[in-house]
């Protein structure tokens, strides 16, 4: 059963791949973050700049060995969060924020939104392609 | 990490089936218009169909069928090994997690007839002398002249959106346009200055309509490329703007990769 749930994710693996290639014709591949490792951030906006093409958030938040880092995340753009529930001005600098990403496959602390929690506990996804978390944010 | 894996697999296929080259943020039942039906207005703003969650539905429940996907171009035989290996570099660079950056990356519009795949929601307005197709993703514009005579080939000016003259045949619009930049490319493939992009848009009810897309080159094709693309209205709807203003994404200069650029807070520059 066990190696026919692997043969089954390895089969899906590769399906995300194609497809993964595909969706890029839309738009751009998401390729570079690595969606298979996704990581929870928690920590304060240090900015936020709502613009085309990404809308960006940079969060200082401990990495998983707890050291202190700036993290450049890309969300989806303005277009995009509107149409989900966001506003332009619903994050401000030195706001709490929990976030689900996926990050950059080099190791720089850049990394692509999958979900994010604000102080008052209201959860927002990414919207577009970007494609939900696949790691729980509470 | 194994485990979520495993248990992720089959949602993240779903979703980025859902997400396949459309905005997976339309609203999962839209409102519909209660303007009269009029087999001869695209007016108002559209997303493209079928939406993501009806992309899942039992294709018997749905109202219009789903076209098909576009299919592979007829390249002439001696311009298919070139096509076929750019596309197999860039689906190996996307597997290897290097996604080899494109025309997004430096902040291009798509061009015709990309910009009809409708990324993002679209508007049209008509008067009596043009129709004016709106893409939100990239601000981008067409005009197409009612009743006009086309350029020749070799004097239309090369533009992103070319020109376009339309006319009616019974509730049909016909739309022909010329005069797209040879970079400006669909699918990577290569066309000449003759190629020719043929539409023909339908309202299949209130609330779709179809766009029929014939895509003509003496030069690189064998025969004409077609396929069918569906709008969806979205009532009500205020476009967005869209300036690229600012894209963080890079092309690496030594390997041509997609990158990310990590700058500090702009506040603390």
């Amino acid at each position: 059963m066990k190696t026919a749930i692997h043969t089954l994710a390895r089969g899906l693996g590769l399906a995300l791949v194609v497809l993964a290639a595909s969706t890029a014709q839309a738009h751009h591949s998401f390729a570079m973050f690595d969606n298979d490792h996704q990581i929870k951030l928690s920590g304060t906006v240090a900015d936020f700049k709502w613009q085309n093409p990404h809308v960006y958030i940079w969060l200082n938040a401990p990495n998983e060995k707890g050291e202190m880092k700036t993290w450049m995340i890309e969300c989806a753009n303005p277009g995009i969060l509107n149409r989900v529930g966001w506003k332009f001005n619903m994050i401000k600098p030195n706001d709490k924020l929990t976030v689900i990403v996926a990050p950059l496959r080099t190791g720089e602390p850049g990394a692509l939104l999958k979900q994010m929690k604000l102080a008052d506990g209201t959860k927002m996804e990414n919207g577009g392609p970007a494609g939900p978390p696949n790691i729980p944010i509470d | 990490m194994r485990r979520h894996l495993i248990l992720a697999a089959p949602l993240l296929a779903a979703a980025l089936l859902a997400g396949h080259a459309v905005a997976a943020d339309a609203p999962a039942t839209p409102p519909k218009s209660t303007a009269p039906f009029d087999p001869r207005s695209f007016d108002g703003t559209w997303d493209r169909y079928p939406l993501p969650t009806d992309a899942q539905r039992d294709p018997t429940t749905l109202a219009v069928p789903r076209p098909a996907d576009v299919p592979p171009p007829p390249l002439k035989p001696q311009y298919r090994p070139e096509w076929e290996a750019k596309r197999k570099k860039i689906q190996e660079a996307n597997a290897r997690g290097e996604p080899i950056a494109n025309e997004y990356t430096a902040c291009m519009p798509d061009g015709m007839p990309t910009m009809m795949q409708a990324m993002f929601p679209m508007e049209v307005v008509t008067n009596k002398r043009q129709m004016t197709i709106i893409q939100e993703a990239y601000n981008q514009v067409r005009r197409i002249y009612f009743n006009e005579k086309l350029p020749a080939a070799e004097d239309a000016e090369p533009g992103f959106w070319g020109h376009s003259a339309g006319h009616w045949e019974g509730d049909t619009l016909v739309v022909d346009t010329v005069g797209i930049k040879d970079y400006v490319l669909f699918r990577d493939v290569p066309h000449s200055a003759n190629m020719r992009i043929n539409e023909r848009m339908k309202m299949l009810d209130a609330n779709h309509f179809e766009n029929t897309v014939t895509v003509t080159d003496p030069e690189y094709l064998e025969k004409p490329w077609t396929w069918k693309w569906i709008y969806q209205r979205r009532p009500n709807y205020k476009m967005y703007e869209y300036v690229c203003e600012q894209n963080h994404e890079f092309a690496d200069p030594t390997t041509g990769a997609q990158r990310m650029k990590i700058t500090p807070p702009p506040s603390k520059k």
